[in-house]
């Protein structure tokens, strides 16, 4: 099922684009900010960026939660009618949400380690020598992704009494009824 | 005809009502029917006689006020939601007015996607979507995506995700009600071989007079069978 979601995921082209370059900005930023905290680079504001980066995540993932499960509300209607459980449909919903974020986190690990290998060849020419570290470090990007993914599982639980709310009677409806 | 055979689905004393801006409209008074194995029964009526309520109760979709609802021998009016919607997976198949077909998977995906939950491994569920698809006359559009379909070929694709798990009946609620004369035919004309080849039994639900493609047809009026012939 985990595998179905992701397909659902792909096929929702718009969607799914949208949101993973949302993750993946909202991942990168964060996971910036947490590096020049532990580095003490800024002060105080980096935990109040650090706040809002996270909150953004939570409203991020509850907004995808419900625009997954209000807009397709006649689809997991049929996949009612058609013998799902709830649980089923929550695998995919919830499969969806999280293939978003783990997509996000692999475009920031992707970006990082394209700039980290072009900051490698360059140093290998003495071009910058004044650049002598990488953007982010890697533990910032992963805890960054796992508290993201963590902060998802209240998406779950909306998406789940949702998902309870849909009456497979609905698929029956003429459209528009 | 199909006395000798067994009670499939059995409606005793159904009542079903509604509240809708304050009155109440009884759906189903007094509902009492049998479908036996194998019959092609067309239930028939005007618009809000109740017979997509009947079709809902049949089904699990929705419940009684009272009575039972006698499925394959087992009263599923008070049965728990996943009890139901296994009693769906294995053994009904829906067939639905608007297709209902996810726009995002093409016609095999649509048709293989009642199978996802089950413990069949992806190429088993494969082969029996393409037999599903072949049945219907639509296995050379397996890989078209329903906004590149007609509508008949939707519903034909919506006729192989109604059988590919073997359903012991079939439930239609105005399936050719948005369908040209010449597909209405396609899609009745391929109910009835269904109906007659794997022995699946059918109720099809419709405001218009379908009775010669049935072995059964039921009259509904204000919520009551007024006649079965």
């Amino acid at each position: 099922m985990w595998r179905k979601a992701i397909l659902l995921s792909l096929r929702e082209k718009k969607i799914f684009t949208i949101f993973t370059l949302i993750y993946t900005i909202l991942i990168f930023l964060t996971s910036l900010f947490w590096d020049l905290a532990i580095k003490e680079e800024i002060g105080a504001a980096a935990n109040y960026l650090l706040v809002i980066f996270f909150g953004t995540s939570l409203f991020l993932s509850l907004l995808y939660a419900w625009i997954l499960v209000s807009r397709k509300r006649r689809v997991w209607a049929t996949f009612k009618c058609i013998g799902y459980t709830n649980k089923n449909i929550l695998v995919l919903v919830s499969g969806m949400i999280f293939f978003t974020t783990i997509v996000g986190f692999l475009i920031v690990i992707e970006v990082l380690f394209h700039y980290t290998a072009a900051l490698a060849y360059l140093h290998s020419e003495d071009l910058f020598l004044s650049i002598n570290e990488i953007l982010i470090g890697l533990v910032p990007v992963i805890i960054t992704s796992a508290l993201f993914i963590i902060v998802q599982l209240v998406a779950f639980f909306l998406a789940y009494r949702k998902v309870l709310k849909v009456r497979p009677i609905i698929a029956l409806k003429k459209v528009g009824e | 005809m199909s006395a000798g055979k067994d009670v499939m689905i059995e409606a005793v004393d159904v009542n079903k009502e509604y509240r809708r801006a304050g009155a109440i409209i009884r759906a189903l008074a007094d509902v009492n029917l049998k479908i036996r194995s194998g019959e092609f029964v067309i239930v028939q009526g005007p618009t809000g006689c109740g017979k997509s309520t009947l079709l809902n109760v049949l089904s699990g979709l929705d419940l009684p006020d009272s009575g039972r609802i006698i499925f394959d021998g087992e009263n599923i009016a008070r049965a728990t939601e996943d009890r139901l919607s296994r009693l769906r997976r294995q053994k009904i198949g829906f067939v639905f007015q608007d297709f209902n077909l996810v726009n995002t998977l093409t016609a095999i995906e649509n048709v293989e996607a009642v199978l996802w939950p089950t413990v069949l491994r992806q190429k088993e569920i494969e082969n029996r979507a393409i037999s599903a698809l072949r049945d219907v006359d639509l296995l050379d559009r397996k890989d078209h995506y329903p906004v590149q379909m007609s509508g008949g070929e939707k519903q034909r694709c919506g006729i192989a995700r109604a059988i590919i798990h073997r359903p012991r009946v079939i439930l239609a609620d105005e399936a050719t009600g948005n369908l040209d004369p010449e597909s209405e035919k396609q899609v009745m004309a391929l109910l009835k071989k269904i109906n007659k080849e794997m022995e699946t039994t059918i109720i099809f639900v419709t405001h218009r007079d379908l009775s010669q493609y049935g072995t059964k047809t039921i009259r509904m009026d204000k919520g009551r069978i007024i006649k079965i012939q």
